[in-house]
């Protein structure tokens, strides 16, 4: 998965909205025909629970990341849905941004949270026999670090720490000496860049709970249960996996029985209705799993001006488009990044008023401002998101012109090089790399490429702060910051509508995190 | 007849030269610097100033071609820029799994639609005209994404005996293959068949009422002869062009219901392609589907000559 928005494939031959939808319906009516019920039957907001059978076999499509996926969890092409299976990180992420042990059973910072200590797990092997040691996650950390790597999580970790920062004392302990302090260092190794691999061994031999038995570049492949695990033994046998590009080609392979999960898949909701009024297939969510955004090129005309940005946040309604776009499916965003849930949040929201910012854009002299909004069928929600913007902006006098643009390069020539655009990424980034990675001025990934020395600064000071309660504050001053400066317009979070077959039980997915170890299928006597 | 043979394989190898240039300065007109299109976001400058560099892109576009086609015309179709093989091993594969895919439409669709387009031909204006008008307007009026929707919901959901989606890659054998072929192959059959019925039907009719069928009626053959003998061959030569137009469509792929299907085709190897920058497989796909219509229509017209005997002499006539 690149480390974009973009699972590669998942958006990366899609459907045309309306194409999507028209099958939707053909579908609908036929399986409407079928089930003889009129009435739609909600999608479900939870994931079926209960006791797996042990064993039984999963079989997951998912969308290839290029034709020239692979395995290694460094690599900016790396075949996603594998690597919770075949690896172990260090540490994990908790729904709400918190961090769990996994390798590492604890750390420790020195005061000022530069010298970090992580003491590791002793009963680890890798698949290959040879045991988990520190050497590994000095060899992992220093692989991510090296350029010839050319790791996405490079750009996040190079600036904290050097290789030669990286020691290791004794077989379980593993020191990071950092280039300044970052109490929220931890969080940034639950990236999914960071599972562990092994020096002396080949790419696709881990720690995980599953061990490789085969793969393709974008073909199928098969991983089976390690009963060595650390965490004990998973309760599925074995996962199969098969590439599929196209999102309609994966709803129909569930539809008809082909497989069990669509991995990396946001399904629309026409789509999602017909796989829930099947008998085969249902619906689950990963909450909160799509941040979509508007963001407002700032160095681009109108948007350096900050009272045309300010005036925009106020113009539209973001419960209608909220409402019109994903049909409540999610949370509001209050134009503020971090996601509801996460443990820093605030609920800080600026009220909705046209007048003042029809006022504002007076002030600034953009009266009766006309600006093209773009979007494309990379995803399902950008058109009705756009649309639903542009609509609700009208009564403050703003014009904006809907862009349908290729979905192709839409990433490569529209974002960040046009003014305005619709855009998505997943949550589940940790907070400091999330404000960092996308805010900081500079930031490759600064798609506002809005610059503020003093947020900037209110991101250093929270970093240097040790004290969880005082860091939260400071996270949340650059939350209501962000809200009344930047360039970035949230107007929701949407819940993930994954389509899986209802004989899965205990799927649970949050941010990048995939619980692998306790899925499992229920054979149902039909 | 050789002068017109030799002509017509000019032109033929002409237009493929043609299109050669067409589609390696349309594919360089792709939005997007190919480099940073190839690396995806994460690349750094310099890794984008390396592959430039890598694919000659600081050289004129007119270079590039150049040592493109000569590499090409000694079999070498360069290397695909995201897997690093070469381009022909890969594509032969996607080519063969489409292949199997055609014959089996082709072989279906024509023998059917012909058999259908001459029944309704012969009944014109009775019912089985009118069933068979009517499902062929249907059929070329439903989109065939459209059609193999409703094909999967018909054989794979309701009624599983199919299977949905291919779940194999480029890869698998033909053995493999075989069970997911049928659904592809009945959505693209139906909308073939549709455009050949109707074209079938207006030239038996067009040639029922000319006048060397009458005279052979006249002469007291039976109809079956006069159909089967007289009037099937002519009725037949129009019908030609829109069969290896057809034919070309689908040897070439056909990528919307590939992809309906995850079937590992040419058409689905095309569009990756388009979405990677994979600028080398993307040039010699389009060139192998250029020669491939060029070839089909080629054989139409030397198969028209062979049916057609004012075409066969006519050049005789006009040079004497």
């Amino acid at each position: 998965m690149e480390d974009r928005a973009c699972p590669p494939g998942g958006g990366r031959i899609q459907r045309r909205t309306l194409l999507g939808a028209g099958l939707g319906l053909v579908g609908a009516s036929v399986l409407a025909a079928c089930g003889a019920s009129g009435a739609v039957a909600p999608l479900p907001a939870t994931a079926a629970t209960g006791t797996p059978d042990r064993g039984g076999v999963l079989r997951i499509a998912r969308p290839p990341a290029s034709s020239a996926e692979t395995l290694d969890p460094a690599s900016s092409l790396s075949a996603y849905e594998y690597l919770g299976a075949l690896y172990s990180k260090l540490v994990r992420g908790a729904p709400d941004g918190s961090v769990l042990p996994d390798l590492a059973e604890s750390w420790e910072s020195d005061p000022l949270g530069v010298r970090w200590t992580f003491r590791l797990r002793r009963d680890v092997t890798f698949h290959d026999g040879r045991p988990f040691t520190s050497a590994d996650v000095v060899h992992t950390v220093a692989r991510i670090l090296d350029p010839a790597t050319s790791s996405p999580q490079r750009g996040v970790l190079s600036p904290l720490l050097d290789p030669s920062g990286i020691s290791a004392p004794d077989a379980v302990t593993v020191v990071f000496e950092l280039k300044a302090p970052n109490a929220e260092f931890p969080s940034l190794l639950t990236a999914y860049q960071c599972y562990v691999v092994s020096e002396g061994s080949p790419i696709g031999v881990g720690t995980g709970p599953f061990r490789l038995e085969s793969f393709t570049a974008a073909g199928r492949g098969r991983v089976v249960a390690n009963p060595d695990h650390f965490a004990g033994r998973p309760v599925l046998a074995a996962i199969e996996y098969y590439s599929i590009s196209d999102m309609q080609a994966r709803a129909n392979a569930l539809l008809a029985g082909q497989v069990d999960l669509l991995a990396q898949t946001n399904l629309d909701f026409v789509t999602a209705r017909v796989i829930n009024a099947s008998s085969r297939a249902t619906i689950a969510r990963s909450a909160n799993a799509q941040w979509y955004g508007l963001p407002m090129l700032c160095t681009a005309a109108p948007f350096t001006d900050p009272l045309v940005r300010r005036a925009m946040k106020l113009a539209y309604d973001q419960d209608s488009v909220f409402k019109l776009a994903i049909q409540g499916a999610g949370s509001v965003g209050n134009d503020n990044p971090v996601p509801p849930g996460n443990a820093v949040w605030t609920d800080y929201r600026v009220p909705r008023d046209p007048d003042r910012a029809r006022a504002l854009l007076k002030q600034a002299g953009h009266d009766g401002l006309q600006l093209d909004v773009y979007t494309s069928s990379y995803d399902p929600i950008f058109t009705p998101m756009a649309v639903a913007f542009a609509d609700s902006v009208a009564e403050a006098g703003i014009r904006l012109n809907v862009r349908t643009a290729s979905s192709d390069s839409y990433f490569s020539q529209i974002w960040m090089h046009q003014p305005l655009c619709a855009t998505y990424w997943y949550t589940g980034r940790p907070v400091d790399q999330l404000l960092n990675q996308i805010f900081r001025g500079g930031s490759s990934y600064n798609e506002t490429a809005w610059s503020d020395p003093a947020f900037d600064a209110m991101l250093d000071a929270a970093r240097r702060e040790m004290d969880a309660g005082r860091r939260r504050t400071l996270y949340q001053d650059a939350q209501r910051y962000l809200v009344d400066n930047s360039g970035s317009i949230t107007p929701m979070f949407a819940d993930r509508l994954v389509g899986l077959s209802r004989e899965v039980v205990n799927y649970a997915e949050h941010g990048f995190e995939f619980d692998y170890l306790n899925i499992g299928l229920v054979r149902r006597s039909s | 007849m050789i002068v017109f043979v030799l002509k017509r394989l000019g032109s033929a190898v002409l237009t493929v030269a043609l299109s050669s240039l067409l589609v390696f300065f349309a594919v360089q007109a792709l939005p997007g610097d190919v480099a940073v299109q190839v690396l995806g976001r994460d690349a750094t400058p310099e890794a984008v100033a390396a592959l430039r560099e890598q694919l000659h892109l600081n050289q004129p576009a007119w270079t590039r071609y150049l040592s493109w086609i000569g590499s090409a015309l000694h079999g070498d179709l360069g290397t695909s820029l995201v897997s690093g093989n070469a381009v022909a091993a890969n594509l032969g594969l996607h080519l063969r799994n489409t292949l199997l895919i055609a014959v089996v439409t082709v072989v279906v669709a024509i023998t059917s639609s012909l058999v259908l387009g001459v029944v309704a031909g012969l009944h014109r204006d009775r019912w089985p005209d009118t069933v068979i008008s009517w499902l062929s307007l249907v059929g070329m009026s439903v989109p065939e994404f459209v059609v193999a929707t409703l094909l999967v919901l018909i054989f794979s959901v309701t009624v599983p005996i199919l299977p949905a989606v291919v779940l194999d890659g480029p890869n698998a054998s033909v053995a493999e293959l075989l069970p997911a072929i049928w659904l592809p192959a009945a959505a693209l059959g139906v909308v073939m068949a549709a455009y050949i019925v109707r074209m079938a039907r207006t030239s038996v009719i067009d040639v029922m009422a000319s006048e060397f069928v009458t005279t052979a009626t006249l002469k007291g053959l039976t109809r079956w002869r006069v159909v089967t003998r007289h009037a099937l061959p002519s009725a037949l030569l129009p019908t030609l062009n829109v069969i290896a137009l057809n034919v070309a469509w689908l040897v070439g792929g056909v990528v919307v219901v590939e992809s309906v299907f995850n079937y590992p085709g040419l058409g689905k190897l095309m569009l990756e392609s388009v979405y990677d920058r994979d600028l080398p497989m993307l040039q010699a796909i389009a060139l192998v589907s250029a020669a491939i219509y060029v070839v089909c229509n080629l054989a139409a017209d030397l198969a028209a000559m062979a049916l057609d005997p004012k075409l066969r002499t006519g050049r005789r006539t006009a040079t004497r």
